[in-house]
């Protein structure tokens, strides 16, 4: 069987908390180009907390939720360990594999209402 | 799909560096003022490096998060048909894949409204988002799969020292390291499994004991306890070590007494006397009858039994309620084995097979064979109104199989 231990690196009782977005559907450009770098919108606060995020010619109004169950963010990490079973490759390679809590979700910002459109031309300059 | 948003037209060029000119422009055709908003704005992009496939969420009970804090043991554990289960030291939950049409933007910073200047310069801040998820996995607490753990104890029993080198005792021994690599269960819970299948730990390996060779152990202790006079003042552990420890292993000796013994809550390690416990040796005894002959007839069952368990003890059927089953419909009544180890773990399995033994139950006859799948939520009156279906016979309420009998 496959044995992967789950922990917080250097775990003194502390994760750091990172943050999520959720948006209703998928995030698309009008052509199909690599995502990376690219701006996806702003993100104001009302002075009541309401998040606000504009995203291109659409505006979405939010909020902010504390997560009943929190996540952790997980990713494969390879132990540098020597093999203990060198008779058993299979399972040696198996048993370096470990997955790190790089930290926890406590909240998260839901924009779940449909977005309104704000802008019918997108000016030049933009 | 409803709810798909357009990024800023990708065919005018977005310069990596916003102003705080473009960000008032978005604000201005949003119809919002710069004073309706915190003068802090989170300008967010794409990370360069977007790790999608390396980033996997969890989402986490409360007792996985506290035992993660802690720097417990928290293990995946995953079978050769790709199933995980998540152990910590004490639980097991089944792992989930849930799939969300929504997605959840990670990002590493960012700022919530209370955190942010009510008033001030207008002021921007960077923020990126270096993964989108559209799932994550779930977890439910689940009642750990020990069955696996009895067929490898099985694999070879213990029947004695001067049994171990010969044919029947060549399969594996397995120590707790290697349950821990087999078993979809938490340390704990096997622990727990070890001590209701019997097992011991013989030379580092763990054990369970063959059903001959541990009456004969037991025998030679009720002898023992008969002749001192022990049965009942309890059994003064060390004189019977001394008498049997040229026959059984010490390990052996002890287990076997501890287990057909009273626990209370002041039997320490170290206490030297143990009084037996009545219902366990009746059962014992019942086990030795009925254990190779199939069928028994009731009476002559109950007058066999009677006379075979030690002095002083009483006999009764309740104390064989899942070990045994009685038919009062046959004539003359009759009794057969029955053990409610080794039934099917999964729910409706147990109840199949249940049903498939014998079509109608009472309530007092089924409980022993369903209790171990009770949970905190459902107990044994819950099971059977969700897997069985009740009617009354004779005026007793019975209940059979929900399947329609075809």
């Amino acid at each position: 069987m496959v044995q992967i231990a789950v922990k917080i690196p250097n775990a003194e009782g502390t994760c750091k908390e990172w943050a999520m977005i959720e948006l209703q559907g998928e995030l698309e450009t009008r052509h199909p180009v690599p995502l990376s770098g690219k701006l996806i919108g702003d993100l104001h606060f009302t002075h009541s907390d309401v998040p606000v995020l504009i995203i291109g010619h659409h505006i979405l109004y939010g909020k902010v939720l504390q997560l009943e169950k929190p996540f952790a963010v997980l990713t494969k990490d390879f132990k540098h360990d020597e093999p203990m079973e060198q008779d058993h490759q299979q399972n040696a390679t198996h048993r370096q594999t470990e997955y790190h809590v790089n930290a926890i979700i406590k909240k998260k910002i839901l924009f779940k209402t449909r977005p309104k459109p704000i802008i019918a031309n997108v000016p030049k300059k933009l | 799909m409803a709810g798909e948003m357009d990024t800023v037209d990708s065919s005018i060029k977005t310069s990596p560096k916003r102003s705080q000119e473009d960000v008032n422009t978005v604000l201005k055709y949003a119809k919002l003022e710069t004073s309706d908003v915190r003068p802090c704005v989170q300008t967010i992009f794409f990370s360069e490096n977007l790790e999608n496939d390396t980033v996997k969420l969890l989402e986490l009970d409360a007792t996985v998060l506290d035992a993660l804090q802690a720097g417990d043991r928290v293990t995946l554990r995953g079978d050769k048909d790709d199933h995980a289960v998540l152990c910590t030291k004490n639980q097991t939950f089944d792992m989930k894949d849930a799939e969300l049409s929504n997605s959840m933007l990670l990002l590493r910073h960012l700022d919530y409204g209370p955190d942010l200047p009510d008033s001030g310069p207008q002021e921007m801040r960077k923020r990126e988002v270096f993964s989108v998820v559209h799932e994550y996995y779930e977890l439910r607490p689940v009642k750990p799969k020990l069955r696996v753990l009895r067929q490898m104890l099985n694999e070879n029993q213990y029947s004695g020292r001067e049994c171990e080198e010969d044919d029947q005792h060549t399969g594996k021994k397995y120590t707790m390291s290697d349950f821990l690599n087999v078993v979809q269960a938490s340390e704990e819970e096997i622990v727990a499994g070890l001590k209701r299948l019997k097992a011991l730990e013989i030379e580092g390996k763990w054990r369970v004991l063959d059903f001959d060779f541990m009456s004969t152990v037991m025998s030679n202790i009720v002898h023992l306890a008969e002749e001192r006079d022990w049965i009942s003042t309890g059994v003064a552990l060390h004189e019977c070590l001394e008498v049997l420890q040229d026959l059984f292993l010490r390990e052996v000796i002890i287990h076997v007494l501890k287990y057909y013994s009273i626990q209370t809550s002041d039997t320490n390690e170290d206490s030297d006397v143990y009084l037996f416990d009545e219902d366990k040796v009746c059962q014992f005894y019942a086990e030795v009858c009925l254990r190779n002959s199939g069928k028994f007839n009731l009476s002559e069952f109950l007058q066999v039994w009677d006379e075979s368990v030690p002095m002083g003890m009483k006999t009764s059927l309740t104390q064989i309620q899942g070990m045994a089953l009685v038919d009062r419909d046959s004539n003359p009544e009759t009794i057969s084995f029955f053990p409610a180890d080794n039934l099917p773990e999964d729910v409706s399995g147990r109840f199949d097979y249940l049903f498939d033994t014998r079509k109608k139950w009472t309530l007092d006859e089924i409980s022993p064979y369903v209790s171990d799948l009770t949970t905190p939520k459902m107990d044994v009156g819950a099971l059977l109104t969700k897997y069985s279906r009740a009617s009354v016979q004779n005026g007793i309420k019975v209940f059979s199989s929900r399947r329609t009998i075809s």
